[in-house]
């Protein structure tokens, strides 16, 4: 390999070494009853990135998933965790439980 | 406290693993790896009672390679929030003579560094330790996987230093790298594009994937490329198949 490739990569690698911490990231809050989302239908800012902290209170766990959202994430029963999304463009963002798909339905909508 | 630690954490291993692997990959001028390094791009993510059943499937169209097929099928399960381990068989064929083996053992492990979209890009850790079956010899890397999201557009980079050692063979040092920008156009079909690099290996080629649900956490998720080798050493196309089925 030509140094003059191996030297694009290393400047790549640098570029995507690259890590800056978020902050004052908004943060919204979204329960789980009954394999259930509350709220089903939450509103954030657009063109943000926020974090979501997810409330499993159902002893089981579920599976925060949404492929418009690109996220996947378990919350085990009885505990919590924390999603990031966005930036999101205008427009809404259906998600699903995995364990519970046919009524753990919600969607997140970016104004 | 957690986001503190896990910032600091990522750019612990960022930096060592880079510096190493840099220095290795820009000064160092003779080969130095020995097989074709096409093979997967993994991501930093690991799910909670994740568990999965692969196949992977490796084709190499001329002779660069002592077997012109590989084949490897894993089982793997996380353990722990952010830790996922599987274990392979690995065999070979020989187009020519027909002949199978199965070549090795892996165990593998990836640890998810950071909470994916927290920080502008997404960081975690695979480790892999390999015996071959007819040799002494060990094989054993660590690859830093970096993953970036612009809209649907999703870069990954894989960066591995490895190490080969045992009685039949000298000890050496390994670098490559694997990169895959990808698009999500749809949960059934997303286009890539991959490339390989190493000192034995330069290989560039689109993909295809996409994934299947059958309900209630069981889904297939799949793989098929063709890699065109852009140096002497690369075989001039390799294919590659994966299968991944989550249950």
């Amino acid at each position: 390999m030509s140094i003059r490739i191996r030297k694009f990569i290393f400047l790549k690698l640098l570029w995507l070494a690259y890590i800056s911490p978020v902050s004052a990231t908004p943060e919204f809050k979204i329960e789980i009853k009954n394999h259930l989302f509350y709220p089903a239908e939450l509103t954030v800012p657009s063109n943000t990135k926020i974090k979501l902290r997810i409330f499993n209170r159902d002893s089981t766990p579920e599976e925060f998933e949404s492929y418009e959202l690109n996220r996947e994430k378990v919350i085990m029963g009885n505990s919590q965790t924390v999603i990031f999304i966005g930036p999101l463009k205008p427009g809404e963002y259906p998600y699903f439980g995995e364990f519970h798909p046919k009524t753990a339905q919600g969607k997140i909508i970016a104004k | 406290m957690q986001k503190t630690n896990n910032y600091l954490r990522a750019i612990a291993s960022n930096i060592i693993v880079l510096v190493i692997f840099s220095a290795n990959l820009l000064l160092t001028s003779n080969a130095i790896a020995d097989g074709i390094t096409i093979d997967k791009v993994y991501h930093p993510y690991v799910q909670p009672l994740e568990r999965e059943l692969e196949f992977r499937w490796l084709n190499y169209d001329d002779d660069k390679s002592s077997n012109n097929q590989a084949y490897r099928l894993g089982l793997g399960k996380s353990f722990a929030t952010n830790w996922f381990a599987e274990a392979y068989i690995i065999g070979e064929k020989n187009n020519i003579n027909n002949d199978s083996t199965i070549s090795a053992y892996e165990l593998e492990a990836i640890w998810q560094l950071t909470e994916q979209g927290e920080y502008s890009a997404d960081w975690g850790l695979l480790f892999e330790i390999e015996r071959q079956t007819d040799q002494s010899i060990w094989e054993g890397s660590t690859t830093l996987l970096i993953e970036r999201e612009w809209g649907r557009t999703i870069g990954t980079a894989n960066l591995t230093l490895g190490v080969e050692a045992g009685s039949d063979i000298d000890s050496e040092l390994e670098t490559a790298a694997a990169m895959q920008v990808r698009y999500r156009y749809s949960r059934a079909l997303e286009p890539a594009l991959e490339l390989y690099v190493s000192s034995s290996t330069l290989g560039l080629g689109p993909v295809l994937m996409g994934e299947n649900r059958f309900g209630n956490r069981k889904k297939l998720h799949w793989e098929f490329g063709i890699i065109a080798g852009l140096s002497d050493k690369t075989p001039n196309a390799t294919l590659r198949a994966l299968a991944e089925y989550e249950f």
